[in-house]
């Protein structure tokens, strides 16, 4: 008996010091100087925590409002991004990350349920009450179900096994290219990490900064990670990726506006031919400019979210610049810092001091200029031909810059008012399609979902066309800002791994970006006008017309006498006679045909009273 | 012992006559989209930070803004918006929390907010969970014209459903009193058709009047402010410094200066139970802050079966000093106090009565609806009598 206790005892301790490991954080900041004065900075905010404590709503480090909505929807993994901006790719390189962590223009939504429509449904409802964003207009007009696009990131299989559940798990994507992206995303999303953006690297994200980045993107991904014979966790990363012009960014405040400086602070270039006291060039200035964190961010890095977990990670700032570059750190604590095999400087934050990097102005030598970025895998393009209210077409071109066969899936998810024609797609040059899936729309109910797995030849260039029509909506259907037009979302491109690199099995992503597309809109002030128009038309012209059309000059005396007008005059008569005999006595009364008393101004002609001044009776008689 | 009596039924009586609110929410609508129309999310951010200021949370705020300017790509301050060409306070902030944005922000969904009708899916942080305890303040701003609003420039909302939807909130017990603010061109129009008892009306401007504009930023390139609402904001951020100050509600209207403001804003005042001595005594945090009382939930109030308690106490203590006296004295009276206790409780079960809530029924006076049913029928007669004839007369 008590050796039993005895052994149970180290075994109770070893797992709980096992579950206490499961519950872990990490967060990794990335910042990389690019070409042309700016800065890519990619933030990665990691926890996990073992499914048994998700199943059982204990919750350390891993957001518990969003857990709440991934256990009500039934939701296996999750993917969620919210982007603006360019990634350039010939100023830039290729995409961080292999473009994992991406989304198109707005609001990009896929994940793995099971369950039918009712849990996607209620899914997005429930993010857009978590994250400000309008995802709810996700129905099923703009969700679709990519095959080959997109793989599992976490085990599946293994936790349906686990779970001992057997219905399959299916993929649905939706993408929102209209959304807006601003702080009050990133305020929820700040708010689903441990530290909540007070301290760590969380403490330099702020919404100023932040949308005001040439391209930008913030990732939610929730995976499961199983490990076969033992426990699963459920891994949340969070990612803020973002490059800023430097330059842009250091503006104060408060009078962003860039001012010219006065003209004996500007220094001329001398060498152009039109240099003088009156003309200046302003000369460029040469070598890398002066920039910090806290001038590019705003503020400094407040402390460390060193949270349990954290000490599996030696370094929390990658820092990838050339070696020649001087960094000054700007810090009460003495900071660890190393460098790295490929010539990267890490640090490690300290615990309750800021953290600021100082990089003064240095000019550069030619060998540390040399392009350090990577080439990206393919380079693609997306633009609307054609012009008309009618019809266009979409033309795509896709460029391999590598001296090897690039298999790439292109996936394409259109609104239904955008109507293509399936007959005319064409793929000319060095490529071939090997497949292709495809969903037709069904109006309003459904739109196109278009996926086509196509092999590019080494350093050749392939052009992806297809005619459309353009629907015309219904007049309730179009938004209040109709004219600027309609967003078509971006298109996605995998780079499926080939068997050169030794890249991992989900390949590289990228995209294009969102198109704008006119459709034939209404006048809306056209029914008001028509109206207003009508009326007045109406109004002046019908009665003048009418009369001249049906009226019809004759003599008094043609004029026939109505029934009606018969029955007055009798009533009247027999009411004139009764007065006179009871008044008269029956007097012989004067048969004046109008009945009774001839009153004064009045004579008797022609058996007919009239009255003698002849008052404004005109051609009608009034009897 | 009388005194003491008679203070707690003093105080009784008090927490009965001032129906105190027990939750504070808000409902701030900007219904203008479009870069021209900044000022508007202007005015509604300023009072979304002044709510906030004042202590009611997030999660008690509905902010319905259709468009966005603090991240649009003409504002050359990224992420903010200013109400003021100072510049000194940036209303977007770096908390912020909208609730409905875009193409969400419709008159659909605003009814339906209000009255809670939604259908399944809908998070809560886009409800209006109030009971009828909340003190709501809702306010508006936009383009308006006599008796409607337009939202979004694409729809519009009349004074008429306005006062339906209050109406329905009212039957549905989900506010205790209601301010309406509204920043509109003819506002006070928007507030003529009102109902619902419990609310207390406030406009910018009269029939054919307009709103205007304060002033403009010359950065941002538009007004960035409206006259009305920088008149309210001067007086909340001026007099009503914390969550616990004692302006009232008639300080408040008694600030509206029309030479400043240049158009005559309108209180409403018939629809508040107590009428206008009662609202003007109504102070500004009851609806702009947070305070929250505790109610008890039973038959009786706190303080009436603290003194049943205490009744009870006393004739226990009684009871047992008789029966320690009959110990003593040897007499077994305890058979007695026993009757004794067993008359008087099942007296006071009769005499007890149970307080219940009267619901107030609609009432359908008979004699009005005699008065409509004859003459509806008179003017069918007359108009068959007409179409019988009418051949006749030709």
């Amino acid at each position: 008996m008590r050796l039993s206790i005895l052994l149970t005892l180290p075994a109770t301790l070893l797992s709980l010091i096992y579950a206490q490991e499961q519950h872990s954080y990490t967060e990794h900041l990335h910042l990389k100087p690019l070409p042309d004065n700016s800065l890519y900075a990619g933030f990665t905010f990691t926890s996990t925590t073992p499914y048994t404590a998700y199943a059982s709503n204990h919750f350390r480090y891993f957001p518990r409002s969003l857990a709440q909505i991934l256990q009500y929807t039934h939701t296996a993994e999750l993917h969620l991004r919210f982007a603006l901006g360019r990634w350039d790719e010939e100023s830039w390189g290729s995409r961080p990350r292999r473009g994992l962590r991406e989304g198109g223009n707005g609001v990009e939504l896929w994940a793995w349920m099971d369950g039918a429509e009712e849990g996607w449904s209620d899914l997005v409802n429930s993010l857009s009450g978590l994250f400000c964003a309008s995802l709810n207009f996700v129905d099923s007009g703009k969700t679709t179900r990519p095959v080959l696009s997109f793989e599992p990131e976490g085990t599946l299989e293994e936790l349906q096994r686990k779970r001992s559940r057997t219905g399959e798990l299916r993929l649905l994507h939706g993408m929102l290219p209209h959304e807006v992206v601003c702080t009050e995303n990133l305020t929820p999303f700040l708010k689903l990490l441990p530290c909540k953006g007070k301290a760590g690297i969380s403490s330099l994200l702020d919404g100023h900064k932040l949308f005001d980045a040439n391209w930008q993107t913030m990732a939610v991904d929730v995976r499961p990670v199983c490990t076969p014979g033992g426990d699963c966790i459920l891994e949340i990363e969070q990612t803020v990726d973002m490059v800023l012009d430097i330059e842009r960014s250091m503006r104060p405040r408060e009078s962003p506006i860039p001012r010219p400086l006065p003209i004996e602070d500007v220094t001329c270039d001398e060498t152009k031919g039109y240099n003088g006291h009156d003309t200046c060039y302003p000369r460029r200035p040469k070598g890398e400019t002066a920039w910090s964190l806290s001038s590019v961010f705003g503020r400094p890095i407040r402390g460390s979210c060193a949270l349990g977990g954290s000490e599996k990670q030696e370094y929390d700032i990658t820092f990838e610049v050339p070696s020649e570059r001087t960094v000054e750190i700007t810090s009460e604590t003495t900071i660890p810092q190393s460098t790295t095999s490929s010539g990267s400087r890490t640090y490690r934050l300290p615990q309750n001091a800021d953290f600021d990097l100082n990089l003064p102005h240095q000019v550069l030598g030619s060998s540390a200029q040399a392009s350090t970025l990577e080439q990206p895998p393919l380079y693609a393009s997306r633009q609307l031909t054609g012009h008309g209210a009618e019809r266009g077409g979409m033309h795509t071109l896709l460029r391999n810059p590598h001296p090897y066969t690039q298999r790439i899936v292109y996936l394409e998810s259109l609104p239904w008012f955008l109507r293509p024609y399936m007959h005319t797609l064409a793929l000319s040059g060095a490529g071939k399609m090997e497949k292709m899936f495809y969903t037709p729309l069904l109006d309003r109910k459904r739109g196109t979902h278009l996926e086509l797995l196509i092999e590019i030849q080494p350093l050749s260039t392939v052009e992806l066309t297809y005619d459309f029509e353009k629907a015309i909506l219904r007049y309730t259907e179009y938004p209040p800002d109709a004219n600027r037009g309609f967003d078509i979302p971006a298109a996605i491109i995998r780079v499926l791994p080939s068997s050169n690199n030794s890249q991992s099995k989900q390949g590289s992503y990228l995209r294009t970006t969102s198109l704008l597309l006119p459709l034939p809109t209404p006048d809306f002030s056209m029914p008001y006008n028509v109206i207003i128009l009508t009326s007045t038309v109406i109004a002046l012209g019908f009665g003048s017309i009418f009369n001249l059309l049906v009226r019809r000059f004759v003599l008094v005396e043609e004029v026939p006498g109505n029934a009606i007008a018969g029955v007055v005059r009798r009533v009247r008569d027999g009411v004139a006679r009764i007065r006179g005999m009871v008044k008269g006595g029956g007097v012989g009364r004067v048969d004046n045909g109008g009945g009774g008393v001839v009153k004064k101004g009045e004579e008797v002609v022609g058996g007919e009273v009239r009255k003698v001044d002849g008052g404004g009776r005109g051609g009608k008689k009034d009897r | 012992m009388k005194t003491l009596n008679s203070v707690w039924a003093f105080l009784a009586l008090a927490s009965i006559a001032c129906a105190a609110h027990t939750s504070n929410w808000a409902v701030l609508v900007s219904t203008s989209r479009f870069w021209f129309n900044y000022r508007h999310l202007a005015n509604t951010l300023s009072l979304y930070r002044t709510v906030k200021r004042l202590g009611i949370p997030d999660s008690q705020i509905l902010l319905l803004l259709p468009d966005d300017m603090a991240c649009n790509p003409r504002n050359a301050f990224s992420g903010t918006v200013y109400s003021n060409a100072d510049r000194r306070m940036d209303l977007y902030g770096e908390n912020v929390e909208v609730d409905y944005r875009g193409y969400e922000v419709t008159v659909e969904n605003f009814i339906r907010l209000l009255t809670d009708r939604w259908e399944e899916g809908v998070p809560a942080s886009k409800r209006l969970q109030t009971d009828e305890g909340s003190n709501i303040l809702i306010y508006m701003t936009g383009h308006g014209g006599s008796e409607f609003l337009k939202f979004q420039d694409s729809e519009e909302i009349s004074s008429w459903d306005l006062a339906d939807a209050f109406s329905q909130m009212r039957e549905k017990k989900r506010y205790n009193e209601m301010l309406f603010m509204i920043d509109t061109c003819q506002a006070n129009t928007l507030y003529r058709q009102f109902y619902a008892p419990g609310v207390i009306a406030t406009g910018s401007s009269e029939e054919d009047e307009s709103s205007y504009s304060h002033h403009a930023d010359n950065d941002v390139g538009v007004a960035v402010i409206d006259r009305w609402t920088y008149y309210v904001l001067e007086f909340l951020e001026t007099q009503v410094t914390g969550p616990t100050s004692d302006k009232t509600l008639g300080d408040l209207f008694d600030s509206y200066d029309v030479g400043k403001i240049h158009s005559n804003p309108g209180v409403r005042w018939d629809l508040f139970p107590g009428g206008e001595q009662a609202g003007r005594s109504r102070r500004v945090v009851d609806f702009f802050g947070n305070v929250q009382n505790v109610e008890v939930q039973g038959n009786q109030t706190g303080v009436e079966s603290l003194k049943e308690d205490l009744q009870g106490l006393k004739r226990l203590v009684q009871d047992y000093q008789a029966f320690a006296a009959a110990q003593e004295s040897n007499k077994t009276e305890m058979s007695d106090v026993v009757q004794r206790r067993n008359l008087e409780a099942v007296s006071s079960g009769k005499i007890r009565q149970k307080q219940r809530h009267t619901v107030g029924k609609l009432q359908l006076s008979e004699n009005a609806q005699w008065a409509r049913q004859v003459a509806g029928a008179t003017v069918l007669s007359g108009l068959a009598a007409l179409w019988y004839f009418a051949p006749k007369l030709m």
